[in-house]
């Protein structure tokens, strides 16, 4: 077995978490408390046990860690339909939460509950017999997610070296903000993300925002765009747990999507993206399917298309999608795209057999693309405005983070910028 | 039992001592007054990730414990003294004396203040401290602790107990290696005349033989070889009646050091 374990952390990372697991149930044929719902979708499936241990009554149990420092969306976890679902002894909630202060979460109230995090991702990893390594889900602009949420990246990292680490990272967007402080919490987290992990997804909230309201056409709801990152990671995923022609684990990712060390930060599009509510299947000829895939608004961060170009790409199909048809659009979908003149290699493509509910196919692209430097410059430009006039540094300050360690944060995340600008 | 078998049966240990720890985190949580068994779980799989030569996990279990203990409202007074003494033993046998030192102060200190007198607890810190003083070279302050310890084994199990003989031995040792060689004469003398006549149950086996050795030790400084050969044939001969089956030997109170290095 090849295990995966899932650690969700803060508000966000636990409201991802949320709507996740709900859809890999479905995926995977159990309801809600990880009884088995449906006998075959069991026997067709062979990989169960990458996000699952079996306990004696057969019930499967996510292999995840949820951790927070406010008790209220886990509470909702507990408390609702999947309240038997999660182990009780891998949840941790503490008081009295972050205040969306990255050096409270990191060091303050971080450093209390930090060993017991710790204890329990151990317990969970000797439930495995060959770990590939971790998915974090976290927002980086929150005080729990971002600054909890690195001292855990920086922990495992020292606790696991070999293991890979791919982290979920949602970034703010002032459009739907919650603190002023945000950009200080996303160059803090982003800083230990480029020195700690292999591959960062990043979900740009602006990019969700903007997606989520096309598709509904009314204000989405944090909600709307949780569910748009649940559909990402099932399908980032789906490759691990499905049977397929082409597998991809966390390593493949990893060789392929990460041309230079550091640049691991990657933006990945769903398709076909249609509203939650729809009763029917959704079903799309591949030809329209691969297009979506790549299309560039449809892309989960506000990437820089025109100066950018692509490093690598990853695409996995799922659901009813035949090879031959695979090759042929997406070589052509390959000559449109605009790669880095040394980059001649392909899309690496993987399919899996299984969709997600509601759909008959689906199509994930994950990319890594030099115009995320415009993220990064996004947030370098709200860092600057505030650092500069030394506004809110007195609360990172009082909690052990100094202005030399922001400014040091701010010359790594500026360094990662400049790097991507110059890979094209 | 060749390596890779011993290797293997630690591994089966520490993965069925992290399910019992899991067990036991999940009970905590439903019933804080369940805590105690928590930190006696923590203590099992912390101990065997020590033996598998995992410094920070084991660390991080005892801060684990540590943490949980605190977050009550009236945390047990004999719990969080263990607690700190078991995270200095750790610190203690990873050789980091600093930071053994301090925390088995900081136990002396709380069981001062919380009123946890009359422990084995309390004297095997004060045995423990010792030992780190003295590799500290801070002799004057080993032998204090010492005596400290001697007092309250003896107030608590009586003179003829393992305990005191086992602090007897260790000022044995502190004595001679500060060349005090009649004093620790004295001690190792004491130390023998507890251990020969210790009921069956009480006995550690290796502990007379170390006696003996250490006699022939001081009794070669003192210039008297022939008792000095006499009792090098002792610890012979008593080592040899030595069970050495390989079974392991009945696990001695959690944490009392004892000096073997003369």
């Amino acid at each position: 077995m090849r295990e995966i374990l899932s650690i969700h952390v803060g508000q966000c990372g636990n409201q991802i978490a949320d709507r996740f697991w709900r859809l890999i149930l479905k995926e995977h044929g159990l309801t809600e408390s990880g009884a088995v719902a449906d006998q075959a979708a069991i026997k067709n499936n062979t990989n169960q046990e990458v996000f699952f241990h079996k306990v004696r009554e057969g019930k499967y149990v996510p292999r995840a860690v949820l951790v927070d420092l406010e008790p209220g969306v886990i509470a909702r976890i507990e408390g609702g339909e999947m309240a038997e679902l999660f182990d009780a002894g891998s949840i941790i909630r503490k008081l009295p939460g972050a205040a969306n202060n990255w050096a409270r979460g990191y060091n303050v109230e971080g450093e209390r509950v930090i060993d017991q995090i710790m204890n329990t991702i151990d317990s969970a990893v000797e439930k495995t017999q060959a770990l590939q390594g971790f998915l974090i889900t976290h927002s980086i602009g929150g005080g729990s997610g971002s600054g909890l949420g690195s001292l855990i990246i920086e922990r495992l990292r020292k606790a696991y070296p070999k293991k890979k680490i791919f982290t979920f990272s949602v970034c703010p967007s002032p459009l739907i903000s919650d603190a002023a402080v945000e950009p200080y919490n996303a160059i803090l987290t982003l800083q230990k993300i480029r020195e700690n992990a292999d591959c960062a997804v990043i979900l740009d909230n602006q990019a969700l925002f903007r997606i989520a309201k096309q598709r509904l056409q009314r204000t989405p709801t944090y909600m709307d765009l949780n569910h748009i990152v649940a559909l990402i990671m099932s399908s980032i995923t789906a490759s691990l747990r499905f049977p397929g022609r082409l597998n991809t684990d966390l390593n493949e990712y990893v060789t392929n999507l990460v041309p230079f060390p550091g640049n691991h930060f990657l933006t990945a599009s769903f398709a076909p993206m249609r509203s939650t509510h729809s009763e029917s299947v959704v079903r799309t000829n591949f030809g329209d399917l691969a297009r979506e895939t790549f299309m560039e608004e449809n892309f989960t961060a506000e990437i820089d298309w025109k100066s950018g170009v692509y490093l690598a790409a990853c695409a996995l199909f799922r659901g009813e999608v035949k090879a031959k048809e695979v090759d042929e659009n997406m070589a052509a979908i390959r000559k449109i795209l605009n790669f880095a003149s040394y980059v001649p290699t392909g899309i690496k493509i993987g399919l899996a057999e299984t969709a997600p509910e509601g759909f008959a196919s689906a199509g994930l692209a994950l990319v890594n693309h030099t115009g995320i430097a415009a993220v990064f410059e996004r947030l370098l430009g709200q860092f600057d405005i505030m650092f500069d006039n030394h506004a809110y540094t007195h609360w990172y300050e009082g909690a052990g983070v100094s202005r030399a360690m922001m400014q040091s944060a701010r010359e790594t995340v500026g360094e990662l910028a400049k790097s991507y600008r110059e890979a094209g | 039992m060749n390596t890779e078998g011993a290797a293997s049966t630690l591994e089966k240990q520490i993965s069925s001592a992290s399910r019992s720890v899991e067990d036991a985190r999940r009970r905590a949580h439903l019933d804080p007054a369940r805590l105690g068994d928590l930190v006696e779980q923590i203590n099992v799989l912390a101990e065997l990730r020590s033996q598998e030569g995992d410094f920070h996990k084991a660390e991080s279990l005892y801060r684990e414990a540590l943490s949980r203990i605190q977050e009550v409202k009236m945390p047990d007074p004999e719990l969080l003294v263990g607690v700190y003494s078991l995270l200095a033993y750790l610190y203690d046998r990873w050789s980091k004396l600093e930071e053994a030192a301090a925390y088995y102060k900081k136990a002396l200190e709380l069981g001062e203040k919380l009123g946890v007198h009359d422990s084995d607890k309390v004297a095997t810190v004060k045995n423990n401290l010792a030992m780190i003083h003295k590799n500290m070279r801070d002799y004057d302050g080993a032998a204090k602790y010492y005596h400290e310890a001697a007092d309250e084994f003896r107030h608590l199990h009586g003179e003829n107990s393992s305990c005191v003989a086992s602090v007897y031995n260790n000022l044995g040792v502190l004595h001679y290696q500060i060349l005090e060689v009649d004093r620790a004469l004295d001690m190792h003398i004491k130390a023998m005349r507890i251990r020969e006549n210790l009921p069956p149950a009480d006995r550690e086996a290796g502990d007379l033989a170390q006696t003996y050795t250490n006699l022939g030790a001081v009794y070669k400084a003192l210039g008297d070889f022939q008792k000095a050969q006499e009792y090098v044939e002792k610890a012979r001969s008593e080592s040899a009646s030595v069970n050495h089956s390989g079974m392991p030997s009945r696990r001695r109170s959690a944490a009392l050091l004892l000096d073997k290095t003369a």
